[in-house]
C-alpha cells in the first residue's frame, strides 16, 4: 500500500463491556469511550477534526444512529463520516480513519464504533437480510457448527475437542486480567473435560461456552499524522499497513473444499507487500476476531499460513498464552466480549495498546515491536492490521 | 434490450425486528418525576446555560456532562413546528387525524416532541400556546404526558358550523359541585333519596357520605356542547354516559367534549365526552350526537 503519510494510533477508550448497560442510553455509553480515548491522547474534542462513526445495521433498529449519537461523539460542527461493514464494521472504522489522516485530509480523527445488543435482536437482523433467492444467500445467523465438524473430520474428535476448549480456557484466563472484559468466567484447565460434556450444545459441537457472548460496548480511538502523532504521543501504535478481503458466495459453490479462506488471501497479500516471510517469528502478538473457539483456533492456520496441525500445536504448547512465545488475544478477544460494532475495532485498539505498551493488567510481559489484528464479519469478510513500534519507512 | 416484464417474479419479504431501548440514567430520572410526581424536569448546561429537554447527559455544544444539574420547568410552553399525521399506520399511538409538535416549554432551550390534542388540523399553528396534561394511568414512559393541549381564554363564542368543526377540536367547563347544587337538584327532579340528602343514611352506604346524583355532573356538559363546542345553536341528539366514580360535595367536576367524528351524510357531529374531578380522576365517560347550528342565511 502507497501512503501519503503516516498514521499513528495515539489514544484508546473503551467503555466496560457488559450483557447489561441499563444505566446508560447509546450516546452515554459511547461518550465513555470518548471521554477515556481524548484523555488516553492527551487531545480535547476541539483537536479533533473529523469523526467515524460505525455500528452492525440494524441491530438496535435505529435509524442512522450517528445524527442521535451526536450528544455523545462530540461530532456537533464536525465533519463525520458513517460506516457499517456488518461484523468487520470496527476494522472497517480503522481503516477509514487511517485513509483520512494519511491522504492529508485531517491530522486527527476520532473513530467511534459501539454495539448495544441488548437492546436489540442480533440473530433476528441477519436471518432478517437473507433470503433463499438467488444472489441474496441464507445466513442462518452467527452460529457456524461446520468449523467444529471439519476439525473433529480432520483433527480426530479427541483432539479437535481438547483444543478447541483448551483455547477457551486459555481465553478466559486472559479475560480474568482484563477489568473491562464481558464474561471473566474464572475458569481452570481442570474444567475442560466436564465443560466439552456438559455446556449446552448450539449447533452440533459448538457448545454454549464456546461461543462469543452478545454485549454492550462502545470503542474509540485517535488517529494522528505522523509530525501530530509524534508531538502528541511517546510512543504512537504505527499503522504499517491494512488489507479488506471478502467473498459472500457459498462456500461450496464449485464443489466443496478446499476453500481458500479471505484470512488467508488477506494474509498471503499482506504479509507479501509487507516482506514478511514468516509470520510465526516476524509478528509479536495477534488480536484476532475470534467468535468461537472452534474458529479462534482454526483461523490461527489461516492467518499464520501454516500447514497440517501446526496451530493445534501452538494451543497444546501453550504458545498463545499472554506469556507464550505467540500470545493471542490477551484482552480474551471477541469470545469474552462482543459488542459487534466495537467488536474488530477493540482487536486494533488491543493491538495497539500492546504495541504502546498500556494494556494495563494484560500487557505482554515482552516488547511488541510487531502487532497483528484481524476483524471478521459476513459470511466470510476479513479486515487486517499490522501495527508496528517504529515509524513504518 | 428486452424490457418485456410477463414472466419476472418479485419475492415479498418482510423484516421483523423487536427491540428496546434503555433511557439511561438521565432519561430514567425524568420519567420517574413524570410519572411520581407529574413534574417536567430538564437539565442546564453550566457552561452555556442552555436548558435541555428532555434531559441529557452531555451539552452537544460544550461537549461537558451536565446531568447532575436539574430543574424543574413549568408545564406550559409554545408549539415551534407541528405535522398532521392524517393516514391510519399500526405502529401509531393515535387513530388519525392527530398533531405532532415541537415544544418549547416555556424556560426551556430546546423543544420536546409530543402530541397536541384539543385543536383541529386548521387551527394549529407555530406559536400556539400549549399546556401538558398528565396521564392517569401511569406507564413509565413519554406517554406520562399524555398530550399537549391548548391553553384557551375564555371567549362568548359564536357556534361553531358543520363545516367549522374539525376532528381533534375540544372544549370543558368547569364548575364546584356544593351541597346547595345537590339539594336544588333534588327539588328539580324530585329525587330525594336518602343517600343524596341523609347524612346519617348515607354513611351505611359503600361511599360513606353523601353524594351528588349522577346526573349533577352529567349535565355539566351542556354547558360545553350548547355554549362552547359546538356552542350556541346547537342541538343535542343522544348523551351516552357510563359513570365510573362518585361525586361528593365540593369536588370540582371538568366536563370535556371533543369532535371525533363528522357524519358526512346528516351533518352532524360526534364527540367524545370524559368528566374528571380535581384530583384528575375519571368520574364518567359517553358519547354525544349532535346537530351543530346551522348558518341561517
Amino acid at each position: 500500500m502507497k501512503k501519503n503519510r503516516n498514521v499513528g494510533i495515539i489514544g484508546v477508550g473503551q467503555s466496560v463491556y457488559s450483557s447489561h448497560r441499563e444505566e446508560v442510553n447509546q450516546p452515554e455509553m459511547i461518550n465513555e469511550a470518548v471521554v477515556e480515548a481524548l484523555e488516553s491522547a492527551g487531545v480535547t474534542i476541539d483537536d479533533v477534526e473529523c469523526i467515524v462513526h460505525g455500528n452492525m445495521e440494524l441491530f438496535e433498529m435505529i435509524h442512522q444512529p450517528d445524527l442521535w449519537h451526536v450528544l455523545g461523539t462530540g461530532a456537533y460542527g464536525k465533519e463525520t463520516l458513517r460506516v457499517t461493514t456488518g461484523g468487520t464494521t470496527g476494522a472497517t472504522l480503522v481503516a477509514a480513519a487511517d485513509h483520512l489522516v494519511a491522504s492529508g485530509l485531517h491530522d486527527v480523527v476520532l473513530a467511534i464504533g459501539f454495539e448495544k445488543l441488548q437492546e436489540g435482536h442480533t440473530t433476528g437482523g441477519i436471518t432478517n437480510m437473507a433470503d433463499p433467492l438467488w444472489g441474496r444467500q441464507l445466513q442462518t445467523g452467527a452460529l457456524t457448527g461446520m468449523t467444529a465438524a471439519q476439525m473433529i473430520d480432520e483433527f480426530g474428535e479427541e483432539r479437535a475437542k481438547k483444543v478447541a476448549m483448551k483455547y477457551r480456557i486459555q481465553m478466559d484466563q486472559h479475560a480474568m486480567k482484563n477489568n473491562k472484559a464481558h464474561r471473566r468466567l474464572g475458569l481452570s484447565p481442570d474444567q475442560a473435560e466436564e465443560l466439552a460434556e456438559n455446556s449446552p450444545q448450539l449447533v452440533g459441537e459448538l457448545r454454549m461456552i464456546h461461543m462469543c457472548s452478545q454485549s454492550d460496548g462502545a470503542c474509540a480511538m485517535v488517529f494522528a499524522s505522523e509530525e501530530k502523532a509524534k508531538a502528541l504521543c511517546d510512543q504512537p501504535a504505527w499503522i504499517k499497513d491494512h488489507i479488506t478481503a471478502h467473498r459472500e458466495e457459498m462456500f461450496c459453490i464449485f464443489g466443496d473444499a478446499p476453500v481458500l479462506s479471505t484470512h488467508r488471501y488477506a494474509a498471503r497479500k499482506l504479509f507479501g507487500r509487507c516482506g514478511i516471510t514468516n509470520p510465526r517469528e516476524e509478528i509479536d502478538l495477534f488480536e484476532m476476531y475470534d467468535p468461537s473457539s472452534w474458529w479462534g483456533s482454526d483461523w490461527l492456520r489461516e492467518f499464520l499460513l501454516l500447514e497440517g496441525d501446526a496451530h493445534l500445536k501452538m494451543i497444546e504448547n501453550d504458545e498463545i498464552a499472554i506469556d507464550g512465545a505467540f500470545p493471542v488475544n490477551p484482552s480474551g478477544g471477541v469470545i469474552a466480549s462482543n459488542p459487534i460494532g466495537a467488536t474488530a475495532m477493540v482487536r486494533v485498539a488491543e493491538a495497539a495498546l500492546q504495541v504502546m505498551g498500556r494494556a494495563g493488567d494484560h500487557q505482554v510481559p515482552k516488547t511488541v515491536n510487531q502487532a497483528l489484528a484481524s476483524g471478521f464479519g459476513g459470511t466470510m469478510w476479513t479486515v487486517l492490521f499490522l501495527l508496528t513500534r517504529e515509524v513504518p519507512s | 434490450m428486452d424490457s418485456g416484464r410477463e414472466d419476472c417474479f418479485v419475492v415479498e419479504g418482510k423484516l421483523a425486528l423487536p427491540y428496546q431501548y434503555f433511557a439511561g440514567q438521565t432519561g430514567s430520572r425524568f420519567l420517574t418525576a413524570l410519572e411520581k410526581e407529574k413534574k417536567i424536569q430538564g437539565v442546564r448546561c453550566p457552561s452555556c446555560d442552555k436548558v435541555y429537554v428532555p434531559p441529557r447527559s452531555t451539552c452537544e455544544r460544550c461537549f461537558k456532562p451536565i446531568a447532575d444539574n436539574w430543574v424543574e420547568l413549568k408545564s406550559t410552553g409554545t408549539v415551534t413546528g407541528f405535522t398532521v399525521i392524517r393516514y391510519a399506520e399500526p405502529h401509531q399511538p393515535f387513530p388519525p387525524p392527530y398533531i405532532q409538535a415541537l415544544i418549547k416549554l416555556d424556560e426551556a432551550d430546546t423543544p420536546l416532541v409530543h402530541v397536541v390534542r384539543g385543536v383541529g388540523p386548521s387551527e394549529m399553528k407555530t406559536g400556539l400556546r400549549v399546556k401538558a396534561e398528565f396521564a392517569r394511568k401511569p406507564t413509565s414512559t413519554i406517554m406520562d404526558i399524555a398530550c399537549f393541549r391548548p391553553v384557551r381564554k375564555a371567549t362568548a363564542a359564536m357556534g361553531y358550523t358543520y363545516d367549522e368543526l374539525e376532528v381533534g377540536m375540544s372544549a370543558s367547563f368547569t364548575k364546584t359541585i356544593t351541597e346547595t347544587d345537590v339539594y336544588l337538584f333534588a327539588g328539580i327532579s324530585g329525587d330525594f333519596n336518602p343517600m343524596h340528602v341523609d347524612e346519617v343514611f348515607a354513611k351505611q352506604t359503600p361511599f360513606g357520605t353523601r353524594i351528588a346524583h349522577g346526573a349533577l355532573p352529567q349535565c355539566l356538559i351542556a354547558p360545553v356542547l350548547g355554549m362552547k363546542l359546538p356552542g350556541l345553536g346547537t342541538v343535542a341528539l343522544e348523551i351516552n354516559t357510563r359513570f365510573r366514580a362518585p361525586t361528593y360535595f365540593g369536588d370540582t367536576i371538568t366536563a370535556t367534549a371533543e369532535v371525533t367524528e363528522k357524519l358526512e351524510e346528516k351533518r352532524w357531529v360526534r364527540m367524545v365526552l370524559t368528566w374528571t374531578n380535581q384530583d384528575e380522576k375519571l368520574v364518567a365517560e359517553g358519547t354525544a350526537l349532535v346537530l351543530p347550528p346551522v348558518p341561517m342565511d
